[in-house]
């Protein structure tokens, strides 16, 4: 457009390639902010008299990593419906209801593979049914996922009688979930492979693709002859199975299972994805600014926690960084298509 | 009188200056009429206006007060008596016009916050009187056509306007999809307006309306001010050559873009696509056959059936009986999937419904194609880039990069991306809609130069146009749909504009109706 007037070869009108390539500094800066405060922050911590001598040992660090593991899982599981413009509010209450029956079955004896596909079985059913009232049914996702939340934290209050499971866990689960291998927690290993099957599933094949594609117009999706119900479906069930895994992982992590737990990662994986979409790619979510996102909480509420503040500190904070991460995501999405 | 005056304003985007030192001066009772190409800066200039995206400085000069551009916002602009009617009509389409009217304005209230529907209803009717609709204030928007619900959307803006000839009224393409009877009407009306003492500021890429009604004619190019032209002074030609600038023109009107498929005997040609029977949605039994080469435009008013008949052929509205030959599929299974499998492409009159605003240009291109670029368990994201690049060269599309987002790109340029998703899978059939709207004459031609291409490499085109010029300009033949059926079928050599209008509007007997059935 800055071209000089009056230029008539068809050759003015193709795009100039001279500052295709070059990212601004801003881009920069706005991709990797989060990554900077979560430095920062992990600095600030080390050198604050109340933590430096507690927050930046190794066994702080490893107990962290570990700790994040599952709920980093749990907030991949959000993350892919959320691609596709749908929330699924029952991650947490899946990841629940598998490690309570994960826990259950293990315990009396059933071989430990079986144990773990139970486990992503239930993940799996739930996520298609999720699918399925969201396809077939055209119920609203927040409604649908909601409800099928709340019918399997019943089923966890059932059997497990609100009583967290514990004991009888094989020992070689247990010793997997809280060894370490080259000084890393083995979890976080897990972790590791997870996201990066995430992120191969979402980038790097045609379905992700199909997936973004979804989440940016409906209809221009089935003008292409994409099967959006199918997409839509499958979406919720990749976040119903990685919520199984993480109940599997959850169990081999803590040597048992506690009914409580699905609440509280409903929440925070939410506020991890919504962040994702503030950093690494601005405007948009993604993998890698999920774990991003993870991380950032984790460190912030480990130094808080270490440094004396009271536990109910953590909702603060996981509140706020839904509301930030939802506020942040709109706001770069918008700047992102701004004409 | 100056109503408006507008100095130096300037605004960039990164490195594009979309406004360069624009002035703009509109007379008090005039209509003022701006134009340009896609990317000109009009848009950016009635944004500005309108405070939603500030200029990077300037003065904007409204009802005698002076602002600083850089700091002038929606209010300011509803303060000073700018209102904006859009391109899109923002309309509420599952309430009444009443409610609509009311929106904005406010109702009507009795005690306890009541609206006061009957005086609601009364002041309605007048406005609706005044504005010339044919509507009711009970009336669902939804329910109306299009073109009359623009009409609502303008008198929506023009109705505070009552006694204050303090106002202006900015129309972006306010006849963009309006049939030309209801252009004339409209076009009518704002003359009306004007010689009132209402400033209107008309934003149009019709040449023709902008000779017939312009008082003062403002041509933007490249974010700079080309001219001001006078009422008595703007001329067909001398407009085209502002807005282009030294950009050669394409020849529409030479006989060399009009294919030789379209002048031979039609039947030595394979048969493309053959509908019998067709029924679905608006139209009622449309039958005919489109050959190989050809280039058909579909020329029909609005409600006429010209975008059901598309959406039945690409499997968007489902078939009630009768058959589509040629696609491999029929009855109630056929979907977009099977459609493209047959070699179908469909572009929507609605851009917004098929791009993917918030994805890059690359990812915008490659989505029908994705599949080539999967090899080796993944996605070739450096060969569908690279192939990104060449699609913007070939058809000519103007974006900052292939991995920019789509909506960063006029809508001329959208366009010209979901044609290209399209032709790069060399379709057999096009289905087109309203494949120029909104976008600007050069554009256009070489739009139709994109489409003359694949059909001389075989494909076969069906445009839907209400501009029905455009279609005896640039078709080899002419289909002509009226209440859902196909009521005349025009070979090229009496392709004439007349034919076409009075067939569109079925002014002609129904004895000769029969004979052309």
């Amino acid at each position: 457009m800055s071209s000089p007037t009056g230029t008539s070869s068809v050759s003015a009108l193709a795009p100039r390639s001279g500052r295709r390539r070059r990212r601004p500094l801003r881009a920069y800066l706005e991709a990797y902010a989060l990554v900077g405060c979560l430095v920062a922050i992990a600095v600030f911590f080390s050198l604050y008299s109340e933590t430096a001598d507690t927050f930046p040992t190794a066994g702080n660090l490893k107990t962290l990593l570990g700790n994040e593991a599952v709920l980093g899982i749990v907030a991949l599981a959000a993350l892919v419906p959320l691609v596709c413009g749908q929330f699924d509010l029952s991650v947490g209450a899946i990841t629940g209801l598998s490690s309570i029956v994960v826990a259950d079955t293990m315990s009396s004896g059933t071989p430990v593979l079986l144990t773990a596909l139970i486990g992503i079985g239930i993940g799996l059913t739930i996520g298609t049914v999720n699918g399925l009232l969201v396809t077939v049914a055209g119920v609203n996702s927040v409604i649908a996922t909601l409800g099928t939340a709340t019918i399997a934290a019943g089923i966890v209050a059932q059997e497990s009688g609100g009583v967290a499971i514990a004991g009888n866990i094989p020992e070689s689960v247990f010793n997997f979930g809280s060894g370490e291998t080259l000084g890393i927690p083995n979890v976080a290993y897990v972790l590791l492979v997870v996201a990066v099957a995430v992120y191969y599933l979402l980038d790097h094949t045609p379905i992700g693709r199909y997936v973004y594609a979804l989440g940016s117009n409906v209809s221009a999706a089935r003008l292409v002859g994409l099967r959006t119900d199918r997409v839509l479906a499958f979406s919720f069930v990749v976040a119903g199975v990685l919520a199984g895994m993480a109940g599997v992982l959850q169990v081999a992590r803590t040597g048992g299972a506690d009914p409580r737990l699905g609440d509280n990662f409903t929440l925070a994986a939410f506020a991890a994805a919504f962040l994702s979409a503030a950093s690494v790619r601005p405007g948009r979510f993604n993998v890698g600014g999920a774990m991003v996102g993870i991380f950032f909480l984790a460190v912030l509420n480990s130094g808080l926690s270490l440094a004396g503040a009271p536990d109910y500190v953590a909702l603060y904070v996981n509140g706020l960084a839904l509301i930030i991460g939802v506020a942040l995501a709109v706001f770069l999405g918008k700047r992102r298509l701004a004409v | 009188m100056s109503a408006l005056r507008v100095r130096g304003l300037r605004k960039s985007f990164g490195a594009t200056r979309a406004l360069d030192d624009v002035g703009l001066d509109v007379e008090q009772g005039t209509i003022h009429v701006l134009l340009g190409g896609n990317g000109s800066g009009k848009s950016t200039l009635l944004k500005a206006l309108a405070g939603v995206v500030p200029a990077d400085a300037g003065e904007i000069e409204v009802a005698g007060r002076k602002h600083d551009a850089s700091s002038f916002n929606p209010g300011l602009a509803r303060e000073s008596g700018l209102h904006f009617v859009h391109q899109q009509a923002s309309t509420f389409q599952d309430m009444t016009v009443a409610e609509n009217l009311a929106i904005g304005r406010g109702f009507e209230l009795g005690t306890g916050m009541r609206i006061q529907w009957r005086k609601v209803r009364r002041r309605t009717e007048e406005v609706l009187a005044r504005f010339e609709i044919p509507a009711s204030p009970d009336t669902e928007m939804a329910e109306l056509g299009r073109a009359t619900q623009t009409m609502v959307a303008i008198a929506r803006a023009l109705q505070d306007q009552e006694d204050v000839d303090q106002g202006i009224v900015f129309l972006d393409e306010p006849t963009a999809c309006l049939p030309a009877k209801e252009t004339v009407i409209l076009l009518d009306a704002l003359r009306r307006y004007a010689a009132a003492g209402q400033t209107i500021v008309l934003v149009t890429h019709r040449l023709k309306e902008a000779t017939a009604v312009a008082d003062r004619a403002t041509v933007l190019r490249d974010g700079r001010l080309v001219a001001t032209v006078d009422g008595d002074h703007i001329d067909h030609d001398q407009l085209v050559e502002l807005i282009m600038g030294g950009v050669a023109v394409l020849q529409p009107r030479s006989p060399a873009t009009r294919s030789p498929a379209g002048r031979v005997a039609q039947s030595d040609r394979p048969e493309a696509l053959a509908v019998n029977g067709l029924v679905g949605g608006a139209v009622r039994e449309a039958s005919f056959e489109v050959h190989a080469g050809e280039l058909v435009g579909i020329a029909g008013l609005l409600g006429s059936g010209r975008t059901t008949l598309l959406r039945l052929l690409f499997g968007l509205t489902p078939v009630e009986s009768g058959e589509i030959l040629g696609v491999g599929s029929r009855g109630a299974g056929y979907r977009p999937r099977d459609a493209m499998a047959a070699g179908l492409a469909y572009v929507p009159e609605d851009r917004a419904e098929a791009v993917f605003a918030d994805m890059s240009v690359s990812d915008n291109l490659s989505i029908a194609t994705l599949r080539d670029y999967w090899r080796g368990l993944r996605l070739r994201h450096g060969a569908e880039q690279a192939d990104s690049r060449n699609l913007l060269g070939t058809f000519l599309i103007k974006a900052s990069s292939e991995v920019a987002p789509v909506a960063t790109l006029s809508g001329g340029n959208q366009q010209k991306v979901v044609l290209a998703r399209w032709l790069r899978r060399e379709p057999r059939v096009l289905l087109l809609d309203e494949p120029t709207q909104g976008v600007d004459i050069a554009a256009r031609a070489e739009i139709y130069a994109l489409i003359r291409q694949a059909t001389d490499e075989g494909a076969c085109a069906l445009v839907v146009c209400a501009d029905l010029e455009e279609i005896t300009t640039f078709c080899d033949r002419a289909l002509v749909l009226r209440d859902g059926r196909v009521v005349d079928d025009v070979p090229a050599e009496q392709l004439q504009l007349e034919r076409l209008e009075r067939e569109v509007h079925g002014t002609i007997g129904a004895a000769t109706e029969a004979a052309v059935g």
